[in-house]
């Protein structure tokens, strides 16, 4: 352990030059130097103050039926027009853009629950648990993930509840295999070690002092996983097997829009629901890049 | 080699039994459990019939054993019956293979044929104005979805411009000969080609760059060009030979993805394939058809990861076989 005590003296030298900083601000800095991720986290902010807030300053009714402006184009009065029964796009955009984030934030809370659960216990447990479910995790790899979406929310029947599980349920391996690896190099060292020594127990040292060490990688992944969410439940709603009228998610509003733009030319009731989509897919992925360079160790600072 | 293809090969075969199982779970979890995946569907079956049925396809012999019978039946292609038509499930998917299987090789090769042009001149030009261009339209296009961008392909080009047909293969109501067919043929195919190769493209550019990028500040690539090779020989012969080996191994792995992705596309193009198959039948629920879509896109993500594996050790001489 001769490199040991060398490593810690270089460290030390290191810190005199430098103020200490925590692992969170130093991240934050470096996070901010990102200028696309920064745009990105300023449009997600805005767009989540939309979907919330929105509707309570826009004042207008979704369901709000006027057929005395039905088929509008995208004017003053209908900043995104209006659909055949003459209800404000904007209005059923900021709506859907509510389920739609909450569908999307829902499924990867789960995914991560789960992830967590599966990756803690196989890379603590070790041996065979963790072999078995491993093979497990390469199994729903296997699987293809939309058309078993498709297939269980067919079975269970459409509904918040059971597309946020379909969701989950084929997308929570990445977060066990990152949380399993943390888990397998953690629990060799010192710290753990001395934990172990004095007495605590493993569900403790589990929780209280692997996990929170463990945690890092999770949360780019998740970051990114609230992208794929939204894509899975947009996908699923466009072919008509998602939410139902009147719930209306982005995706569900392309799904009905699909006659009046391609046979009508009503191109806005279709461009803003997806325009939305792409904006807070293209958003959380720069965030989510910007998080990984952020806080992986082992990047070089420039 | 032929030993560790076979070898790898076998690795394969537990998946498949994995898989199949969780399959088997879903269908457990079908209305009237896996009887309804037989004739006694459409709910007119007495209750005589259904007990009758119960015996015949053993639903009251354990677990196990019913899986073992099913999964026989899949391997012996006994895949039970469409609820809807009534033909079996293996001849329903054998009609609609070919066309999605069509637009998956299109996708593929137009997928490949822009991102490693595009790819390898950014990466040898990094930072310059291609390169930032290159790289931002591949960050828009993974992002963008599909079907809001088929969507909007079709109010341009089809509804404003008249340049393309919305939908179907084929013009219907008009046989076309010579040079004319195989522009109806074309015409029909541009933009469902386009919007399925569309997040692979982007994908593939970014990993190509990147793959390259890290190629490039090699030191053999330095001593290449060090020894005075043309730089054209440089890029090709040294650098590109050895970016193509993760290259090679994500486009593989990229195959079922484009697969998976025709659900969309024919959805939208109203194209006839297996994709628009699936869809139709989770409308109708006609879960013996779901099931055995299911395992065919099953196979091709196992088959794909194969493939893949084993072109990765074909391609890097580092990588023993022993």
């Amino acid at each position: 352990m001769s490199s040991h005590t060398l490593g810690g003296d270089a460290a030390s030298e290191v810190a005199l030059q430098t103020p200490a900083r925590s692992l969170w601000s130093d991240a934050w800095r470096r996070f901010r130097r990102h200028r696309l991720a920064l745009a990105g986290l300023t449009v997600l902010g805005l767009l989540t103050a939309a979907v919330l807030v929105g509707p309570l300053v826009l004042g207008i009714d979704p369901e709000q039926i006027d057929f005395g402006a039905k088929d509008a184009g995208p004017s003053l009065a209908h900043l995104m027009g209006t659909d055949e029964l003459g209800r404000d796009q904007l209005a059923r955009v900021l709506d859907g853009g509510r389920l739609t984030l909450a569908v999307a934030s829902a499924a990867v809370l789960v995914s991560i629950v789960v992830g967590v659960l599966v990756g803690a216990l196989a890379g603590y447990a070790g041996g065979f648990v963790d072999n078995a479910l491993m093979r497990l995790v390469d199994v729903f790899y296997s699987l293809p993930g939309l058309f078993v979406v498709i297939l269980l929310v067919t079975l269970l029947g459409a509904g918040f509840s059971t597309i946020v599980i379909a969701i989950a349920v084929f997308s929570w391996m990445n977060t066990a295999r990152l949380v399993r690896a943390s888990f397998l190099s953690l629990k060799e060292k010192e710290y753990v070690e001395a934990a172990r020594t004095i007495g605590v127990g493993d569900v403790q040292i589990a929780l209280r002092h692997i996990l929170p060490n463990a945690l890092t990688p999770v949360i780019v992944s998740a970051t990114l996983g609230i992208a794929t969410a939204i894509l899975i439940e947009s996908a699923l709603s466009f072919l008509g097997l998602g939410f139902q009228p009147p719930q209306a998610t982005w995706g569900a509003m392309l799904n009905q829009s699909q006659t009046a733009v391609i046979n009508q030319g009503q191109w806005w009731r279709g461009f803003f629901p997806g325009a939305m989509i792409f904006l807070t897919v293209l958003a959380v992925n720069y965030v989510g890049d910007g998080l990984r360079d952020a806080l992986d160790p082992r990047k070089v600072e420039r | 080699m032929g030993a560790y293809v076979i070898r790898r090969s076998l690795q394969a075969i537990p998946l498949l039994i994995g898989i199949s199982i969780v399959l088997f779970a879903m269908l457990q979890m079908t209305p009237g459990g896996p009887l309804a995946s037989s004739e006694a569907a459409g709910g007119r079956a007495t209750a005589e019939r259904t007990e009758r049925l119960r015996e015949e396809f053993g639903l009251d012999d354990p677990l196990p054993v019913q899986y073992v019978n099913w999964a026989g039946g899949i391997v012996t292609g006994d895949w039970g019956t469409s609820y809807n038509t009534g033909r079996p499930v293996i001849d329903s998917i054998v009609d609609r293979l070919p066309t999605t299987l069509l637009l998956t090789g299109l996708a593929f090769a137009v997928a490949l044929a822009i991102a490693l042009p595009v790819g390898i001149f950014a990466a040898t030009r990094q930072y310059s104005a291609f390169d930032y261009v290159s790289s931002g339209l591949s960050f828009v296009g993974v992002a963008t979805p599909s079907f809001w961008f088929g969507l909007m392909l079709l109010f341009l080009l089809s509804f404003e411009l008249g340049w393309l047909p919305s939908s179907g293969l084929e013009d219907l109501r008009e046989q076309h000969v010579g040079l004319a067919a195989v522009w109806d043929r074309l015409s029909h195919l541009i933009m469902p080609v386009a919007v399925l190769a569309l997040i692979a493209t982007a994908q593939l550019t970014r990993y190509v760059r990147g793959s390259m990028l890290e190629v490039l500040h090699q030191d053999y690539v330095r001593t290449a060009r060090g020894s005075g090779l043309p730089e054209r020989r440089v890029i090709v012969r040294h650098a590109f030979r050895n970016a193509a080996v993760p290259v090679v191994t994500i486009a593989v792995l990229m195959i079922p993805d484009l697969f998976l992705g025709a659900v969309i596309t024919e959805s939208i193009f109203a194209i006839p394939g297996m994709g628009r198959l699936f869809i139709e039948s989770a409308e109708l629920r006609d879960y013996p058809v779901l099931l055995g879509i299911l395992i065919i896109a099953a196979l091709l993500v196992v088959l794909a990861n194969l493939l893949a594996d084993i072109l990765y050790g074909l391609l890097d001489p580092r990588i023993s076989y022993e």
